[in-house]
Formats: C-alpha cells, structure tokens, sequence
C-alpha cells in the first residue's frame, strides 16, 4: 500500500488514476451507447424498406404473386449500387423474388419467425444484416427480406462511429484534467488556513506558551483537532506555570531556613566550625539561586527592543565579583573598550551570563592569578582565566546542564555555564571556548551590537 | 537607636533582632503589613528591615506607601526572592537596598549603618577597618589609635573607600567625590591620589589593602596574609 505524505499528492494522484479510468469507461460506455444506437437506426430502416417492398406486392392475374417497383426502388436495389438487397420468400420457403444474381435469399428462410426479426448473413465475403417480416398479400403469406451489406453500410453513421475515439474520446481527458487542476486549486485554498494555524504553532514553545490556534478560520472538519490541541496547549501552559511557580516557591521556601540557618552559624561560639558551616549554606544558597535563574531564563523572553551597555555591564558584575575574587587572593581586571558598547539584550540577564562566566572563572583559577573581562567595541565580551584551560572533548559538554568534571566538588551545580549558553541564545549571541597559553580557558560571548 | 524588623518568620526576625542588639541597636519586631503600616505612622524609627514575603500582603505595597507619603526611613529589603523583576521592582518602589536571604548578619549590619550614615542620619561617626580607624566628623584617620597625617585628597579617597567598605568604589565615583563633575581631571591622577595613599598606609603599619580592579575601581579591605 502506498502511504502519502500529503494529502495534495493523496488527492493529486488518485484524481489521475479516477481520471483515466473514467476517461476509459465513459469512452466505451459512449461508443457502445453510439453503435447501439447506429444498429437500431439501421435496423428500423430495413425494417421500413422491407415494409416499402410488401407495399408493393400484390396478387396478379393468374393468381400469382407479382412485385412491381418503382424506379427509384429498383436503382436502390440495383446490383450496381450493390448496398441494398432484398428477397421474398413463401410459407414452402422458395424465393419468389430476390434482387440477388443468383436469386437467393438474404437469410435462411424461417417460418417459424414472428412479425419481424433482424438477421445477418454472411455471402461470400459481404455481411448482409437486415429485417425479415411477414406480410399477408391476398391469401398467402409472405416473407419480405430487406438487407444492407455492411461493407457499404451508411457513410455517415460509420463515420461518426469509427471517428468517436478520435474527436469525442480525447475531449473528456482534457476535461477532466481541467477538473483535476481546478480540484487541486480549491483544496490549496482550503488548506491556507490550515498552514497560517501551523505558522503560529511554530512559534510556540516553553517561552511562548500563551499562543493558540485559531479556531473560526479553519474550515469545520479540522475544528476538532484545532480546538483539541489548543486544550492541550491549555493543559501544558497550566503544567509550566506550576512548574514555575513551584521552581520559584521552593527558593523562597529554602532561602528562609537557610538564613536562620546561617545566621545561628554567625554567633557559634567556635568560629572556625561556624566559617565552614557558613562556606556550606553559601554553597546550597548557591544552588539554590542557580536553579531559580534557570527556571527564569527557561521562560525569559526578550524584548527586541531592549539595548544594553556591555561595558557597564560588565564593569558591574567586576564589582560584584571583585570582593569575593579579593578574599581568596584572586585579582579582576576590566580592559578592552572603556567606552559604553551598546548591544541588543536585556541588562540583567547580560549581567547573570558574565557573572556565571566571572564565578565559573574564578572557582577554575589558583590564587594569585587575574580572571580578565574584555570588552571589545564589535560587542564582544571575553573572560579570561589562567586555571587548568578546558580538556579536548569536553568544550561542548561543559555546556550541559548539570554537568561537572569533578563531581567531589562542592558547591557545584554544573548549571551555571548551561544558563550562560540560554542566555546567549536568548540574545542570538554566539558562545565560544578557547584555551590560553600557556594556560587557561577563555570564554568569548559574541552579541548583536545596537545602533 | 530603634530600628523596625518587618519579618514573618519568628525564629529568623529573633536572630535579626539578637544580632543588631549586638551590634548596639535595638529593635522591634512586627510580622504583618496591616501592622507595620499603622506603627509607622506613629513611632518615629531610625531605619526599617522588611521582608517582602508577608503573610497577609506584599512589602512592596507597604513601601510605596511609605514613600507615597514622603516618608524618608531608610529602608532594607530583605527577601528570598532573587529574581530580575523582583530586585528591580523593590528598588523602583523606594528601597534603599536590598538583600537576597540568607544573608551574612555582618553585612545587613554594615548595611543597615550605611543606610544611617548617610546625611541627616548620622550615626556614629567612627569608620573601622582592622587596625585603621577613621572618624567622620573630623575627618581624621588613626592607626593603631595614633593619629596620621594625611593630605586633604587621600583624606577624601580614604573616606570614600571606608565609607563602602567591602564594596568596589568605581574610579568615575572617586574623581567625583575628589573633583566634583565640574572641571578637567588628569586620566591617572586618581592613580596617582590612591597610589600614595596605599603607600602612606603600608608605611604606617596599617593592616589593610588598597586593592585595584584594574578597569573598574578601588576596595579597601582588611589585608589578610595569604
């Protein structure tokens, strides 16, 4: 069986094979309608010559039968013209007259017969076909046989009939071809709706979850579907939306505890045990707000409109960082532009990329060293590090959510360069890693400059 | 000095209240914006704490009330909420800053005295930093309690850097505060100002560092050895 893949090419070819087969059935059934038809005319014709002939018998003197023909009778049954023939034949079945040379009958004699029958003979190499009816002239009754050699059967008829293929059998394939084109033009039009519907529903996704299809201008039969998977769509926004809600309340929920949590920690009389306890909530409150900010940026859409300033920025997540970079023997540096380097995109989440970029950084480089962000006036922004670098094989993968090269280590979610790769493609940016020599990594996000 | 801690959750506005008794404030604790709002308009406190998840409303509401009606509290919004719009909309509806639970104690302190040191909320006037002192009012710097002479502008960067302590000072908000916006400003002359301070420092014995982030600013902080 064959399996479409559309239902054009569906309709499209078995329209053809519909098509042919027509053209073929309604062909046969014209032309057998048409020789029907050209045997009845021919059949009433022999039928009224015959009668003509009876009309001209009659009982002559000596008793017998005589048969006088007018001369415009006797030239259509002339042998010269040779396309009519006639015989008449008695109840002993002898002829009594026959327009033939050798006086035969057209038809082998048949008392038996009714009123009228239609027969055919073949004499020598001619097919006689014609009608044989019975007549009463005075006492005796009579078979009167009136017959055509098909060979020189009407002109006319034959030609309409052989020639029906030619002229009437090929106009219903253009037709009907016609009738294809015209079928396939409506079913396209009536399909448009379908492909504006599908148009929307490209756009919907996990940030675009509030679109539907529309219901009124898809024709009736597909309603159903249409209407069935906008409640899916319902279905699905409700599921996000609690997702959403659920990521979100959950923070909240834990970022409570985990501040009584930490500010007992604080007034532990044993310091050093409370500084570590404290190390370990920040790490969890780490955690914690990274999966907020991935929840976020899963749903984060942004305005086209949007512009920020890559060097403010950037200037702004090197004083966030710096502090933490400083207590643990770790420089930051700024270079590059130090004028505004206006991009497309949302401040924040520029700001949450180069600040996962800077934290992964400094977790990556040893102490004494310098994390470095470049901000180039083509809106490019790099962070450089000079920890281990990124191992071949691993440059793709260090972008996966939840992924990490030493899962011993604490604090680590392997999430936070996964929102820096979502936030690049929220903005169109391109994303690339590098390693430094002699070592080091150097992560380059590379957005759309703004006017 | 009577600050106001606007927090749900009993245990942790307890700590709150036992840590800022340590650090010489007292304070008075209210779990529900309907309360807060009525005592605000009767008692007169020197700064606010406000947790915005409350059980009966939103402490952004009760914010842009306060500042509806021109009240001036400095206010710290305290909140679980991390999220974009949420730091954006507590700063827009009137707070003075802001933190992300769980915070460090220490730093909702120095916070909170920032907040109180900033004109018409002086607060004591002495700014600390491991052995370096440094007293507001007349503007003098110590080390080891023995008073140092200082030039007028490494006076002024000092001050600025002690003043955000723990914090990145941008190098366009020193030549502000040293120059003022108006007039000509040598591209290095901020180096040069922060490099002799640094070195008057060092010189003295004082236990701090002057740290560069190259592009972006200035930090003072207590030099630990590494």
């Amino acid at each position: 069986m064959i399996r479409f893949q559309s239902i054009l090419s569906r309709i499209v070819i078995l329209h053809v094979v519909a098509v042919a087969i027509t053209s073929i059935l309604m062909s046969l059934a014209l032309s057998w309608l048409l020789n029907y038809s050209a045997d009845a005319i021919h059949d009433k014709a022999m039928q009224e010559q015959a009668q003509r002939l009876a009309g001209h018998l009659r009982v002559g003197g000596n008793g017998d039968l005589v048969l006088e023909l007018p001369p415009d009778l006797q030239g259509l049954y002339s042998q010269a013209y040779g396309r009519y023939r006639y015989a008449v034949l008695d109840g002993n079945r002898h002829v009594l007259f026959s327009s033939l040379k050798d006086g035969d009958a057209l038809f082998p004699a048949d008392t038996e017969s009714g009123e009228v029958e239609f027969l055919q003979q073949h004499h020598g190499r001619a097919t006689v076909s014609g009608a044989s009816i019975r007549k009463l002239v005075g006492t005796r009754t009579v078979w009167v046989q009136a017959g055509e050699d098909l060979a020189n059967r009407d002109v006319l008829t034959d030609d309409i009939v052989a020639s029906f293929f030619k002229n009437v059998g090929w106009i219903t394939l253009p037709i009907l071809m016609v009738l294809l084109v015209a079928d396939i033009a409506i079913f396209r039009r009536a399909l448009l709706p379908l492909r504006q519907a599908s148009e929307i529903a490209e756009a919907i996704g996990p940030s675009r979850t509030d679109l539907r299809l529309p219901a009124e201008t898809v024709p009736r039969e597909v309603r159903p579907l249409v209407l069935a998977v906008n409640q899916a769509l319902d279905r699905l926004e409700a599921g996000f939306r609690s997702q959403r809600d659920f990521t979100a309340d959950a923070a909240h929920e834990l970022r409570t505890p985990l501040s009584i949590l930490r500010t007992r920690m604080e007034t532990l009389s044993d310091q050093a045990a409370g500084k570590a306890l404290v190390r370990d909530v920040e790490a969890m409150a780490r955690i914690i707000t990274q999966l907020l900010e991935m929840a976020e940026v899963d749903v984060f859409e942004v305005d086209p409109s949007e512009r920020a300033d890559l060097h403010r920025v950037c200037a702004s997540v090197a004083e966030l960082v710096a502090p933490l970079a400083l207590a643990q023997g770790k420089e930051i540096a700024l270079t590059g532009a130090d004028r505004p380097v206006w991009v497309h995109g949302n401040a924040e989440m520029l700001t949450r990329a180069i600040r996962n970029l800077a934290e992964n950084a400094i977790n990556h480089t040893p102490p004494t060293t310098t994390v470095e962000f470049v901000v180039e006036d083509n809106g490019t922004v790099s962070v450089l590090d000079e920890g281990p670098g990124i191992a071949v094989g691993e440059h793709e993968l260090i972008f996966h959510r939840f992924w990490r090269r030493d899962r011993r280590r604490a604090g680590s979610t392997g999430l936070g360069l996964s929102i820096v790769r979502r936030i690049a493609e929220l903005h169109g940016a391109t994303i690339s890693v590098e390693n430094r020599t002699p070592r080091g990594a150097r992560f380059k996000l590379w957005f759309v400059r703004a006017a | 000095m009577r600050l106001l801690v606007v927090e749900d959750n009993e245990e942790l506005a307890e700590l709150l209240v036992r840590g800022l008794q340590s650090a010489g404030y007292e304070a008075d604790v209210l779990s529900r914006v309907e309360d807060a709002a009525s005592v605000l308009q009767t008692t007169h406190y020197a700064a606010l704490i406000l947790d915005l998840g409350l059980p009966d409303g939103d402490g952004l509401a009760l914010l842009r009330d306060l500042r509806h009606r021109r009240n001036p509290i400095p206010v710290l919004v305290l909140t679980a909420r991390g999220g974009l719009n949420d730091r954006v909309q507590g700063l827009r509806s009137g707070a003075d800053d802001y933190m992300v639970k769980p915070f460090a104690l220490e730093e909702l302190i120095a916070r909170i005295e920032a907040q109180l040191r900033r004109p018409g909320h002086l607060l004591g006037s002495s700014l600390r930093i491991a052995n370096l002192e440094f007293d507001t009012r007349n503007r003098q710097a110590s080390i080891d309690d023995t008073p140092q002479v200082l030039s007028a502008r490494e006076t002024e960067v000092l001050e600025l850097l002690m003043r955000s302590k723990g914090r990145v000072v941008s190098k366009k908000q020193v030549e502000d505060h040293i120059f003022g916006h108006s007039g000509e400003v040598a591209s290095n002359a901020v180096e040069v100002y922060v490099h002799r301070l640094r070195k008057q420092l060092a010189d003295k014995g004082a236990r701090v560092a002057v740290h560069t982030i190259r592009g972006v600013g200035y930090l003072i902080a207590e030099d630990k050895p590494t």
